[in-house]
């Protein structure tokens, strides 16, 4: 019995990490819930597990914090809930790798580039949009075509 | 810089499992066709730059805190 125990205190252990961020100080992730990039973002090579942060339960704005550098942190959205008709056609081998195999496993989140004092001018980046398998939790930064996607589109046009 | 001259329909062989044809050469604009393998990434470098410029200044510039955007932005999650 006791052995017993003792595993089941261990596995309840592992199931969680303990890391250091520098916007959010330090966070237990759930390691189910850790995102596995296939290769990591231009820019950031040393990166490669990532986590999504809800801001707050109704709002779609999330981060994806990086496990690997405390200090980077992406504000991404949800493309379904931009109403922008953002359907990208995504190359086979990338879904082939990332493990999706029905369109529900399919989630497209676009990086947001968000002026500090100027919050109304932020821009979506539909150049290098993120498709993500929730259910298997692996993602990648995919790379479309430039004469149809615009890397900083505008949100919210100034009226 | 290693500089080869290349005839178009030849190639050149980068660490046994990268070639690289020259296919077409017509008017100044080169065609180019790349083997390599699936999980090997090619890009043009100008898209290249253009996403890794994005990416730096996304990760940059992100806001401290998030609640002022739900607040002036008309985005709800659906329940």
């Amino acid at each position: 019995m006791n052995v017993l125990k003792q595993d089941t205190d261990q596995t309840e252990a592992e199931k969680n990490i303990t890391v250091q961020t520098s916007r959010f100080g330090e966070i237990i992730v759930d390691k189910e819930r850790i995102i596995s990039l296939l290769t990591p973002f231009l820019g950031f090579p040393e990166s490669t597990r990532f986590i999504l942060k809800a801001h707050s339960p109704k709002s779609p704005f999330m981060w994806l914090q990086s496990l690997d550098n405390p200090q980077l942190a992406f504000v991404v959205l949800p493309a379904a809930l931009t109403g922008l008709d953002f359907r990208p056609e995504i190359p086979r081998q990338i879904l082939k790798e990332l493990l999706i195999t029905a369109d529900n496993d399919k989630d497209i989140l676009l990086i947001l580039t968000i002026p500090k004092n100027n919050p109304q001018e932020m821009t979506a980046n539909l150049l290098g949009p993120i498709v993500l398998n929730s259910r298997k939790k692996l993602a990648v930064q995919v790379v479309l075509d430039p004469q149809k996607y615009d890397p900083c589109l505008r949100l919210f046009p100034a009226k | 810089m290693l500089i080869l001259s290349r005839k178009v329909g030849e190639a050149i062989i980068i660490a046994d499992h990268i070639k690289i044809r020259v296919l077409e050469n017509k008017g100044g604009l080169v065609k180019l066709g790349v083997e390599a393998p699936d999980q090997v990434i090619v890009h043009r470098e100008e898209i290249y730059l253009r996403i890794l410029e994005e990416n730096k200044k996304a990760a940059m510039d992100s806001p401290d805190d998030l609640s002022m955007l739900s607040d002036v932005f008309p985005l709800q999650k659906k329940e």
